[in-house]
């Protein structure tokens, strides 16, 4: 049966998140389980004039490709990912996994080895994506995989996700334009100010934005989206925080973490599950151990936690700290190999901005809001 | 299920096929349900050290692109198709449609558009074959489709595969050195002949292949594979030949087709279904009404049509000719976006003459082994 939300995401990606053009080349990457968003979007495409190309992937590949690859093939650079960071005005990656845990057995060292080889073309798409030249657009297609670490039935997860991705509201497109217009409010409100309090059980944290610049996160690079962010004054950030969710990253799951800072340094660490894991990531590189980014999750139609960043980041009532590396476009400059999201609960917490009360239990205060609210 | 022995399968395309080697960029492209085999020959092609790349082939989105494309977007030319033609090494293109006639409603004169549109690069293609630049071939993996065209159990269908295949032998790939012998003597009995008259029910045809040589194919670039083809001289087609098994051409199935030949061209043709869409093929450009290709099959595991002329001509017993493109390999000039093979039964009441000796009666040869 067809579903309509998937038409109506479609929809949202192509002539919202990614505003596709006439002759635009356009790249929609994904597993082919993700096969009825990538034909809906790629039909979409068509009837704007563009020309989509489609990359469909096989589930269980990379976790082969790096099980297996010599050091040469490690090290080789993808002649299709390098025509699409040169040549192309557009891409979508539908995150479509089948198994989030699929590479939990990987030689972290051997996912090094290859990410390195990407380093140059990466920078690259960064460059063109700053000077506008390439659109991308970051959208979860629900599969068995995300639903079970969700602790959900796939129906219950699509539901929510769909939801979180405003397509079940009349024109999700207008909803969007909405959402960036209120969103913009909360940004230019944080923009002027310079050092944030948050206060929560566990949590007594104080930082620096001074001179940075928060970003509105409204579904143009991320689907579901709904956070502000930024990238903290690197040496600013003072105080413990703990992390109410777990953090899970590399098919491994970190569960009660709680870091301790001094001068924007993570000076100590702990967590009940995994502690050796968190230390071997805080000792990544001298980057790892300082804030990357700060933000505050503002979609409300997330309403539970599914162990993926991608979604959790968003859950209205929650903020999320990353270790590692920052936004050069939020005036961030620390380094690092990793970017590493935590979320923290705040619907018992309390944010200041240069000593003023602005979100309390979950909630912006002084008119600051989105504009839909689940029912 | 049967045995679809995906590892000999794979074994032989790695191997033999296109006998990948260190470095070597690999395109491996298929539809999702041929997923099994995609793995295999990704996990063989990186234990070979080359580069393998992977495309999947959605079965929706021909058919969208041939709905909602505007011309512009019908003569776009994939600069990934590109990038394969053009740059790689080794492809393997594997076969696996979920619904062989998805593309009944489609409009035939946009199918003409976007192949016209990549004529230019299918020609690259063609030469970088001939050259050995690039070694591609295209194989099937058995689908439920595949078996409700050939009127069998998917099970039957899976089996017939795997005899045609020669992986139901514990050696596939010696068993294929040894087609490529045989076959090797009939292209040798055929060097220097002049004319080949052929004579089936319904037919006779008489073409001339003076100085074409005659090419054997045994798992290279088709598999499962096993033929003896030409190009015939261009003009020297003359007569009438009778194709008995059903035909499919994007989507569209025809039945019954009668071709008649002079001067090399095709002068009038007829059908007993989608005899309309028939001439609009053969009405593509300069070279569609001129053959390509004049072909034995010698495939004995294939027993019966399936209604895929992969298979079709290979099967033993027949001949295949070919309208439109002609391979430069084999000496052939002709030029066409089209290269269409139609098989013509010679299982019974028949027979093949080279300057005027019978070589092959009854779908068997006379020479050889």
């Amino acid at each position: 049966m067809a579903d309509l939300r998937v038409e109506k995401l479609a929809q949202v990606i192509v002539d919202y998140s990614l505003a596709v053009q006439p002759g635009d080349l356009f790249e929609i990457t994904g597993t082919w389980l993700a096969a009825p968003l990538i034909e809906a979007v790629y039909e979409s495409a068509l009837r704007r004039g563009a020309q989509p190309y489609v990359n469909a992937t096989l589930p269980g590949l990379e976790e082969l490709f790096l099980a297996q690859a010599d050091k040469e093939q490690l090290r080789h650079v993808s002649l299709i990912e390098q025509l699409v960071v040169r040549q192309f005005d557009a891409r979508i990656d539908l995150m479509s996994v089948e198994n989030t845990k699929a590479l939990s057995q990987v030689d972290p060292a051997r996912q090094v080895e290859r990410n390195r080889a990407y380093k140059d073309l990466w920078q690259e798409r960064r460059g063109r994506q700053e000077q506008g030249g390439l659109r991308e657009c970051y959208a979860l297609f629900p599969t068995q995989g995300y639903a079970q670490d969700a602790e959900m039935s796939l129906r219950v997860f699509e539901d929510l996700v769909y939801r979180a991705c405003l397509v079940e509201e009349a024109d999700p497109v207008a909803a969007w334009h909405e959402v960036n217009r209120r969103q913009q409010e909360i940004v230019d409100y944080l923009n002027i100010k310079e050092t944030l309090r948050i206060v929560a059980p566990g949590t007594e944290v104080t930082l620096s934005v001074a001179g940075r610049r928060f970003i509105n996160c409204s579904g143009t690079v991320n689907l579901p989206d709904g956070e502000v962010f930024t990238s903290p004054v690197e040496d600013s950030v003072d105080g413990h925080i703990t992390f109410t969710y777990p953090v899970v990253t590399r098919g491994r799951e970190v569960d009660g973490a709680r870091l301790w800072f001094k001068g924007g340094r993570v000076v100590k660490a702990s967590a009940e599950k995994n502690e050796a894991f968190l230390h071997q990531m805080l000792d990544t590189d001298e980057g790892a151990r300082r804030l990357g980014e700060f933000a505050i999750g503002t979609n409300p139609y997330m309403t539970h936690f599914t162990r993926n960043a991608h979604l959790d980041e968003k859950i209205a009532g929650t903020i999320h700290l990353a270790l590692g590396n920052a936004f050069p476009k939020a005036g961030g400059v620390n380094q690092s190999a990793i970017h590493w999201d935590m979320v923290c609960d705040l619907r018992q917490g309390e944010i200041y901005a240069d000593g003023q009360l602005f979100y309390r239990a979950g909630e912006f205060l002084g008119g600051l809001s989105w504009p839909f609210r689940p029912e | 299920m049967a045995d679809l022995h995906i590892e000999r399968i794979a074994a032989v395309l790695v191997d033999y096929s296109v006998s990948v080697r260190q470095g070597d960029l690999v395109q491996i492209a298929g539809g999702p349900i041929a997923e099994p085999l995609i793995k295999e020959i990704y996990r063989l092609t990186l234990a070979r050290g080359a580069h393998p790349y992977v495309r999947i082939l959605l079965p929706g989105l021909q058919e969208l692109l041939l709905e909602h494309a505007d011309t512009s977007q019908l003569e776009h030319v994939s600069l990934l198709d590109t990038l394969f033609v053009e740059r790689f090494d080794a492809r393997i293109l594997i076969e696996s449609e979920t619904n062989t006639k998805r593309f009944s409603q489609s409009d035939p004169s946009k199918q003409v558009i976007h192949q016209a549109a990549g004529r230019e690069l299918k020609e690259t293609g063609l030469l970088r074959i001939a050259s050995g630049a690039c070694r591609v071939c295209w194989t099937i993996f058995p689908t439920p489709a595949y078996a409700q065209d050939a009127e069998m159990s998917l099970r039957g269908f899976e089996e017939m595969l795997s005899k045609a295949c020669f992986v139901d032998q514990e050696d596939p790939i010696a068993a294929w050195r040894e087609e490529e012998r045989s076959q090797a003597q009939v292209v040798q009995y055929l060097a220097g002949k002049r004319e080949l008259r052929l004579v089936a029910p319904d037919t006779d045809l008489r073409v001339s292949i003076e100085g074409r040589a005659f090419r054997a194919c045994a798992g290279t670039q088709n598999f499962p594979d096993g033929e003896i083809y030409s190009c015939p001289i261009e003009d020297s087609a003359g007569g009438h030949v009778f194709f008995p098994f059903p035909v499919r051409e994007e989507g569209r199935e025809m039945r019954g087709i009668r071709l008649w030949f002079e001067g090399g061209r095709v002068v009038r043709e007829s059908a007993e279904q989608n005899e309309s869409y028939l001439t609009r093929v053969l009405d593509t450009d300069a070279g569609s009404r001129v053959l390509g290709e004049f072909a034995f099959g010698t495939n004995r595991g294939v027993q019966r049509p399936t209604g895929n002329m992969m298979l079709d001509e290979k099967m033993a017993g027949t001949v295949h000719l070919a309208l439109g493109h002609g391979y430069a390999e084999a000496g052939g000039v002709n030029q066409s976006s089209v290269h269409w093979d139609l098989v013509c039964d010679l299982r019974q009441d028949s027979a093949v003459y080279a300057d005027g000796q019978m070589f092959y009666k009854n779908g068997r040869f006379l020479i050889g082994s």
